[in-house]
């Protein structure tokens, strides 16, 4: 029995920390494909570029954990608005095969720049003393690091739901997700709105490659190791959708854990196994109202 | 006037170029297919840093003649492997192919090789069997059975009866296990639990739970070098495994020359492979000064770049066997076979079947001086696979 409880505690803890850190980086695709409709692939190298600056901050210049982590998330939403300006802006128009091809390609330059700025190994991260420690919930032991990215996360999310239920800008973003033409003839600034969303979400996807880095560490491939995790998230988020990618970045963080657990050798499938299931059963997205065709 | 001189300058370039020709000694060409690109490049960089040392130490001429290596990058796709060695064969002429990292590589050129009659070796494919794909293959890395099989004895040595694997779901990882299984058992041990890994896997938390919920003495491991040991081994020393039981890796995870990689919780993981970089003999001592000199302090001894070095020596050999002759491959290939000399990972004999039998290390990561370390504890004399 306590086997058990220990079991849940830890599919819980673990799957709701693993869940948050996708969260944290699909919520920026979700709002750059939703918003902009850009199939944005090179994501998952704005996270990377994030894990990297911070851990370079942190072992060639002593800075402390959070705020290494911090100071690379701002680089890197400055840095996108520069990427945003220079390559993006073609792209809102393109048919979506050249936008692919485009973002594919520029995952292909971070992997080769990061290759040569800091070698084809894992880059190592380490965990400050106060997050090392493990620490006695009672049924089950976890990671200092763990809980404290459960509760960083937890909060950057609550501001995000903040920033989108309660503040205009949040409602500009909305109206442009659902209606474009229809925001800028009202008078949002759309293209504004634009540069501005992306580096909203590159800067939230280098948190969650900062943040995570410890958990997820960082390699060269980091852009394609885990795109098709993010992707999965989005897919089964639906367009825009930013509430719903919490929720369902969580369903997938404990679906694989409790995978891994419980069937070790078929973990590889479980999440496709969710995906399938649930693309047959909510084409649109888990959480998303269907509406009236 | 400067165009003159231009003239003048090609002329004496030119000329230079022609004499040199005529007068250089006599070369025999050796390829050398390995991961020079792609996610297997650290194991091309270690080849190239091993050859570069043997050639330090031996010089480039064998049996009158200069040695010429081509490289060709594979980047771990076993078809461009096959590609690129009949290339080598047929355009470039070599008369000896080594390198070869990947185990599906090895048995993807073994055909090319056989039609084109060329020894090949290894310098660190780890599969069973490979000696049976080709007549011409002469293994110069290991078999992984054998470290499977030291592992599970140094456990039974130190009196470990429940044993836990979890290794990468691929060939490499189920032959260790499967070696380790069996020689576990038949020396009176238990099995308490086993895990295939996907290779795929992100998060291995879950497999450092579950090996805790097991409550084995010893857990055997095999997850690649990279990333996928490095999330391992952390995870298993954030569960609070490495100092609780026995942690032993048989893959390569934690060379020294990775170590680090590793945060500190690593301090205590045991391991078993056929080379080790802290060995106490003058020609490896030396071997590591030269890394360390030429390349830095973390270019330490591995597999890859010993494979390398103790590669060219058996290549050289096949081609000192065949001096003042012409290249006759059955004859070099024979010629190595009850070969035995002392390489950088210890006296090594080539056998008749062509696999190695060769010294196994038990290893454990401590601090020394401050600094992680594999030290050895444990040798493990002459094993054949």
């Amino acid at each position: 029995m306590l086997g058990e409880m220990s079991s849940i505690a830890f599919i819980i803890l673990y799957g709701v920390s693993y869940g948050l850190v996708l969260a944290l980086i699909a919520i920026g695709l979700v709002v750059t494909m939703g918003l902009m409709r850009v199939t944005n692939l090179a994501h998952g190298a704005f996270a990377a570029i994030g894990g990297y600056l911070s851990t370079g901050l942190m072992v060639k210049g002593g800075v402390p954990f959070p705020l290494a982590v911090l100071a690379a998330s701002l680089v890197v939403a400055l840095f996108s608005i520069a990427v945003e300006r220079a390559f993006y802006v073609y792209l809102y128009t393109a048919p979506e095969l050249e936008q692919v091809l485009l973002t594919i390609g520029l995952d292909f330059i971070a992997i080769g720049a990061l290759t040569f700025f800091y070698g084809p190994n894992v880059y190592p991260t380490p965990l400050p003393f106060y997050l090392a420690a493990n620490v006695d919930l009672g049924i089950q032991s976890i990671q200092l690091y763990r809980l404290a990215v459960v509760a960083v996360s937890l909060l950057i999310i609550a501001a995000l739901w903040y920033m989108f239920d309660r503040t205009t800008l949040g409602a500009q973003i909305r109206a442009a997700v659902d209606n474009r033409t229809m925001a800028q003839s009202t008078g949002i600034n759309v293209s504004r709105l634009f540069s501005l969303v992306f580096a909203l979400g590159s800067g939230l996807a280098a948190l969650g490659g900062a943040l995570g880095a410890p958990m997820l560490p960082l390699e060269p491939l980091y852009p394609f190791k885990y795109l098709i995790l993010v992707l999965i998230v989005v897919a089964l988020s639906g367009f825009g959708n930013v509430k719903s990618v919490v929720g369902v970045a969580l369903l997938v963080g404990i679906v694989e854990t409790a995978g891994r657990l419980l069937f070790p050798s078929l973990s590889g499938f479980m999440i496709y196994l969710l995906l399938i299931v649930l693309m047959i059963w909510r084409r649109d997205g888990l959480f998303v109202t269907r509406r009236a065709q | 006037m400067t165009r003159a001189l231009r003239e003048a300058a090609w002329t004496l370039v030119l000329s230079g170029m022609l004499t040199s020709g005529s007068i250089a000694q006599e070369t025999i060409k050796v390829g050398i297919i390995g991961e020079f690109t792609g996610s297997f490049a650290t194991s091309g960089e270690s080849y190239r840093q091993g050859i570069d040392a043997y050639f330090a130490k031996n010089g480039d001429v064998v049996a009158g003649k200069k040695l010429e290596l081509i490289y060709r990058d594979a980047a771990g796709k076993p078809g461009d492997a096959a590609r690129l060695a009949e290339e080598l064969v047929v355009n470039e002429g070599v008369k000896v192919i080594g390198g070869l990292t990947l185990s599906s590589e090895v048995a993807a050129v073994a055909p090319v090789m056989t039609d084109a009659k060329t020894p090949f070796t290894s310098f660190s494919a780890a599969a069973p069997g490979l000696a049976a794909k080709s007549p011409y293959f002469v293994r110069a890395g290991q078999d992984v059975r054998a470290s499977g099989q030291a592992a599970a004895r140094s456990a039974l040595k130190n009196g470990k009866r429940h044993a836990y694997t979890a290794v990468s779901d691929y060939v490499a990882g189920q032959q260790a296990e499967e070696a380790f299984t069996a020689e576990f058992k038949a020396g009176g041990g238990e099995i308490v639990g086993q895990d295939r890994i996907p290779l795929s896997t992100v998060d291995y938390a879950p497999y450092a739970e579950r090996i805790a919920n097991a409550n084995p003495d010893v857990v055997q491991i095999f997850v690649p070098t990279g990333a996928p040991a490095v999330s391992m081994l952390q995870a298993i020393g954030a569960r609070g495994l490495m100092k609780k039981i026995m942690v032993i890796g048989t893959g390569a995870e934690a060379e020294d020359n990775d170590l680090h990689l590793f945060n500190d919780s690593i301090d205590g993981y045991y391991s078993v492979m056929y080379m080790t970089a802290q060995l106490d003999t003058p020609l490896n001592k030396w071997f590591r000064e030269y890394l360390v000199g030429k390349f830095g302090a973390e270019a330490l001894p591995n597999p890859h770049s010993v494979g390398a070095y103790d590669g060219m020596t058996i290549i050289a050999r096949m081609i000192e066997s065949q001096a003042g002759k012409q290249f006759d491959a059955d004859a070099a290939v024979a010629s190595v076979l009850g070969y035995s000399f002392e390489g950088l990972r210890g006296p090594m004999k080539i056998n008749d079947d062509r696999e190695l039998t060769q010294n196994y290390y038990l290893r454990q990561v401590q601090k020394v001086d401050g600094r992680l370390e594999n030290v050895l504890l444990e040798t493990f004399p002459n094993i054949k696979p």
